[in-house]
């Protein structure tokens, strides 16, 4: 087996300045570089729908730059708390998140065929993003907890743990985070070590669960239409009424990156774009907009920009001066690199459609927040990973 | 940390690079390769036209009032296949969004003024917070609809508080109908175009519609409008209309003629017929008043009851409502009775048998006549009203007492002339009405009906058709002398619109000139600049003698003034105490009192002053309301004292005086 080795000249020593000088100042930037990118393709591709309302141009721009400043602040007081000390408050974490998840589905708003919102005055608050996190801190510390010695028993914890979140989520008929969930949890226990014959046992028991809930019929039309809509992409080109708008929607998100070409139409050029001819495509389908204005150029650059995220984030998996660290940056690089994954190949038709926002990028205030915690925790890790 | 959590750590980059390249590799195929094409086809989405109606123009009263004007206001609309569970949610939802009653939202959904075939409007004026709460959340408002509407508002009868402000002047606006569709697709008119219906709005419709914005949008495969498009052609508010109309004159005409039809209605029904079953009221279930000015023909008021309120139909007119105001029983509120009321105009027809029986020598002004209160002519007796005789009269004094045997012998006389071939003489009375404008239609903007003037012709075509056999189409097409006795005396079948009338009597007034009436004065631009004025030319001249003239003139004046050695005039009593010092000659006037088959009579009144130097004639018609000098004649008093001093308090309609 192939022993990779972190780079040991990078590998400072301890010093006693504060851990503020250890901060990664690349993670730091990159997210909110993105975030500025994003702020940028939103405005562009929104304002003229909103105009035709007879709404403000800026109307999304400005709640999401009020996102992004609570995101914000939300990482440095993360980052400001000893990652050792939300290790030790796992527990208490994980319990806190349940009654929101659960209240929304009670309390919360239908948006969009998911019952996902709390309504707080003119804001929408969706706790199943946050949930990720929490999720994330939960099941690394657990596995912390028992490292090396992770039993059929203490795997059945995990699941158990990992489950209740899913299921909450998934009442609130959101697949594309629930699916989130499952990858996060994968990969945290992959790393927290896993044993083989587990992985057959788990990919039995999810297969089993995915033929259930199609059988009985627990997955809903649309979803289904969704997840299978880019399966079917021979009527492409021809468009027909007959087309489900899962299919429709795919085939302007395609054509608006496919008219991109090289370098793009230029910012606030693009003819699909301006016209508002790719559905939602302030929030689910914003890399269309990147791809058609900036081209395969702009594109190619974003998808870079992710890669670097996820490198920095992958090191400091390396880098983490205890098991709980690695594990909670690899979470965090699972669910970045997943939603990067399968929100940009959505919108390309190599991945089903789901609700699923482009981190930092797409409109969405509770996803950028969430997000941004994120990030402050892997931070966390990286600049205490000294002391 | 251990080797082999580097290896798992290692295991999951390894994938995350595996999907980016995959990411970069497939954005690449589809910008760079063969994909291409559907670059092609960005282009080529199909390409619509969407027409938007730009803001017609304003509707103003000489005095630059705003009558009628558009405003966009943002609505909230339902549509109405949603199921009744469905319906009821959103509604509640609707409601607590956007802060209205509950009721409120029902009320206009149900309105029975809404179209059943187009979404219903639930809510009007929604600002912009409250529409992005809804269209935020579309999903959670099925069926709901956030659009921009034009509605037409009426701001002067706002002001005034009266919301049938000049109603049937204006007309209102409605949704093109298919007919209309049909031809004026080429004018630009697309389904569902706002168009004006009836009055102004219908006869300035050219003028004040707005130059319609043409966008060239792209539409995806189901048809639905995607993004905002691209102007072919720019819109342009259309041009205002100022009327001849006085608002507030039109106001007062209207209060006085809602006022005399209320008195009418406490009046009793003295008609022989209908007094013989026994004591009851005058029905009064119309009327028109008008104030022409004798020197223009310009309409300064037009006031028609019942009247509507257009204000009500924002969103388009539904078939139910539309019946409703084209119901008997409502009395067709859509008719102005001023142009298109047609009634027999009774003893105000004497202006022109004065006129016929002296221009074709039938019997001279200065000629008296015994009245004994009835007379024999043909086979049957003719009488004045209540038979009353009035002595020995001469043309003045007739039309002041109203001597319907002076005027029924005159008749006569026309019938013997024509028997004995002279037709040009023996229907020099026909002629007459026609020359002073009778028997086709004013030339004003808006509806009028033609009127009717009977002559042997005209008996006999209506014979024709009416009747079976030749013997009945010859004995029921033949010219009578009752036939030209009655038109002597604006009875039998004549017909006259008011608007005819009061401009038959405008000629008289101005010397004998016959204008043209019409309502709109001037075009004006969106900024108030000047296009073009509104002044037809005067269509005849009707030659008077000027002896003639003075004694007719005498005649009307003391039909409403009376003093001491003047004979006591039809309207003295409805004019009792009225300052008629206060400008040259005073008033003058004529009542009429016209008999209708199966109902009571039409009470009019027609007047004109100052009499010495006219400038307006003032005319009233209440239908069944009675004699005209006891509903017409008060009401014509009270809007002249508005003319005189709009601040003081009209004066009441008096007690029943019984004259003709």
């Amino acid at each position: 087996m192939a022993t990779i080795t972190a780079p040991a000249t990078r590998r400072r020593t301890a010093s006693g300045t504060s851990v503020l000088a250890h901060v990664d100042v690349l993670l730091l930037v990159l997210p909110i570089a993105i975030s500025g990118l994003g702020l940028l393709m939103i405005y562009d591709s929104s304002r003229n729908r909103l105009a035709a309302q007879g709404l403000s141009k800026y109307y999304y721009v400005e709640r999401q730059g009020l996102a992004f400043g609570i995101g914000l602040a939300a990482m440095i007081v993360i980052m400001l708390i000893d990652y050792r000390r939300i290790r030790d408050l796992w527990a208490l974490i994980y319990l806190a998140i349940l009654p929101l998840l659960a209240g929304v589905i009670v309390l919360g708003r239908n948006h969009k065929g998911a019952q996902a919102w709390f309504q707080l005055g003119p804001f929408q608050f969706q706790p199943s993003e946050i949930a990720k996190v929490v999720l994330i801190v939960a099941i690394a510390g657990y596995c912390h907890q028992h490292r090396g010695d992770l039993d059929a028993w203490r795997l059945g914890v995990i699941i158990a743990l990992s489950g209740v979140v899913m299921g909450l989520v998934y009442a609130q008929h959101d697949l594309g985070t629930t699916l989130v969930l499952l990858v996060c949890t994968s990969a945290v226990l992959v790393v927290a070590g896993l044993k083989p014959v587990h992985v057959g046992v788990l990919l039995m028991l999810g297969a089993t669960l995915v033929g259930a809930a199609i059988i009985t019929g627990k997955v809903q039309a649309y979803q289904f239409d969704r997840l299978t809509g880019f399966v079917d992409q021979k009527t492409e080109g021809i468009a027909t009424p007959l087309q489900t708008p899962a299919q429709l929607s795919l085939r302007a998100s395609k054509t608006a990156i496919a008219s991109g070409g090289l370098t793009g139409t230029g910012l606030f050029e693009g003819l699909q774009t301006k016209n508002g001819f790719v559905p939602e495509q302030h929030t689910d389908f914003i890399f269309t907009a990147v791809g058609e204005e900036l081209g395969f150029a702009g594109g190619a650059t974003l998808i870079a920009l992710y890669a670097l995220l996820a490198w920095r984030i992958w090191r400091i998996a390396l880098l983490s001066s205890e098991f709980f660290g690695t594990l909670i940056a690899i979470g965090v690089l699972a669910m970045l690199a997943i939603q990067v994954f399968e929100n940009i190949g959505m919108t390309m038709g190599i991945m089903p459609i789901t609700g699923l926002p482009l981190p930092f990028m797409s409109y969405g205030g509770s996803a950028l927040i969430a997000s941004f915690m994120a990030i402050g925790l892997v931070l966390n890790v990286h600049m205490r990973r000294f002391s | 940390m251990s080797d082999n959590s580097r290896v798992r750590v290692s295991i999951v980059g390894v994938v995350i690079v595996a999907l980016f390249s995959s990411l970069v590799a497939r954005l690449w195929f589809l910008q760079m390769g063969p994909e291409q094409k559907l670059r092609a086809e960005a282009i080529a989405l199909s390409t619509r036209t969407v027409q938007t109606e730009s803001p017609r123009g304003r509707i103003l009263d000489r005095n630059g009032k705003v009558l009628a004007r558009d405003r966009a206001a943002w609505a909230i609309t339902l549509d109405r296949t949603l199921k009744r569970a469905t319906r009821d949610r959103v509604l509640g939802q609707l409601s607590e969004t956007l802060g209205r009653p509950l009721a409120d939202l029902r009320r206009r959904y149900n309105s029975p003024r809404q179209s059943l075939l187009k979404p219903a409007i639930v809510a009007l004026d929604i600002d912009q917070a409250k529409r992005l709460a809804i269209l935020e959340n579309q999903d959670e408002y099925p069926g709901v609809h956030v659009e921009l509407l034009t509605v037409r508002e009426y701001p002067e009868a706002l002001k005034l508080a009266d919301p049938t402000l000049a109603a049937q002047v204006l007309g209102y606006v409605g949704e093109i109908d298919r007919e209309q569709l049909k031809t004026l697709t080429r004018k630009g008119y697309q389904a569902g175009a706002l168009i004006g219906r009836d009055g102004v709005e219908a006869a300035y419709e050219s003028v004040l519609r707005g130059v319609p914005e043409i966008e060239s949008v792209q539409v995806d495969p189901t048809g639905k409008q995607v993004g905002t498009g691209t102007v072919v052609q720019q819109g342009s508010v259309g041009n205002d209309v100022s009327l001849t109309i006085d608002a507030d004159l039109q106001h007062a005409a209207e209060v006085a003629l809602q006022t005399g039809i209320d008195a009418a209605r406490t009046h009793q029904d003295k008609t022989p017929d209908v007094a013989a079953k026994g004591f009851s009221l005058l029905k009064a279930p119309a009327g028109a008043v008008l104030v022409l000015d004798v020197r223009d023909g310009s309409v300064r008021a037009m006031a028609s009851n019942p009247a509507f309120a257009p204000n009500g139909w924002v969103g388009g007119i539904s078939q139910d409502d539309f019946n409703g105001l084209n119901d008997p029983l409502n009395h067709f509120p859509l008719v102005n009775r001023a142009t298109q009321g047609q009634y027999a105009p009774g003893s105000t027809f004497k202006l022109v048998s004065s006129l016929a029986m002296n221009t074709f020598g039938i019997r001279p002004y200065n000629v008296y006549y015994n009245d004994v209160g009835k007379v024999f002519i043909g086979n049957d007796w003719f009488y004045n009203d209540k038979s009353t005789s009035n002595g020995s009269v001469a043309l003045a004094q007739a039309l002041t007492v109203s001597s319907d045997t002076y005027f029924y012998t005159a008749g006569d006389a026309f019938w013997n002339a024509w028997n004995a071939g002279d037709t040009a003489r023996g229907l020099g009375l026909e002629q007459t009405a026609r020359d002073l404008g009778f028997d086709k239609k004013t030339g004003i903007e808006i509806d009028e009906a033609p009127g009717r003037i009977p002559d042997p012709t005209w008996k006999q075509n209506f014979a024709n058709a009416y009747y079976k056999t030749a013997a009945e189409k010859r004995d029921n097409g033949r010219w009578y002398p009752g036939d030209e006795v009655h038109l002597a005396v604006g009875q039998g079948d004549v017909l006259v619109t008011p608007l005819q009338l009061a401009n038959a009597y405008a000629a008289f007034a101005n010397g004998g000139a016959l204008l043209t009436p019409h309502v709109g004065m001037a075009i004006k631009d969106g900024k108030g600049h000047l296009v073009r004025k509104i002044a037809p030319k005067p269509r005849a001249t009707v030659a008077m003698d000027p002896a003639v003239r003075a004694q007719m003139m005498l005649g009307f004046k003391n039909v409403v003034q009376s003093g001491p050695g003047r004979p006591v005039g039809t309207a003295y009593n409805a004019f009792l105490n009225f300052p008629f010092a206060s400008m040259p000659g005073g008033v003058a006037g004529k009542t009429g009192s016209a008999q209708v088959a199966r109902k009571g009579p039409t009470s009019e009144f027609v007047s004109f002053f100052p009499a010495d130097a006219p400038q307006y004639v003032v005319l009233a018609v209440v239908e069944e309301g009675g004699y005209g000098a006891d509903i017409a004649a008060p009401i014509v008093r009270q809007v002249i004292e508005h003319m005189q001093n709009p601040a003081a308090p009209p004066t009441p309609i008096p007690n029943e005086s019984g004259r003709d």
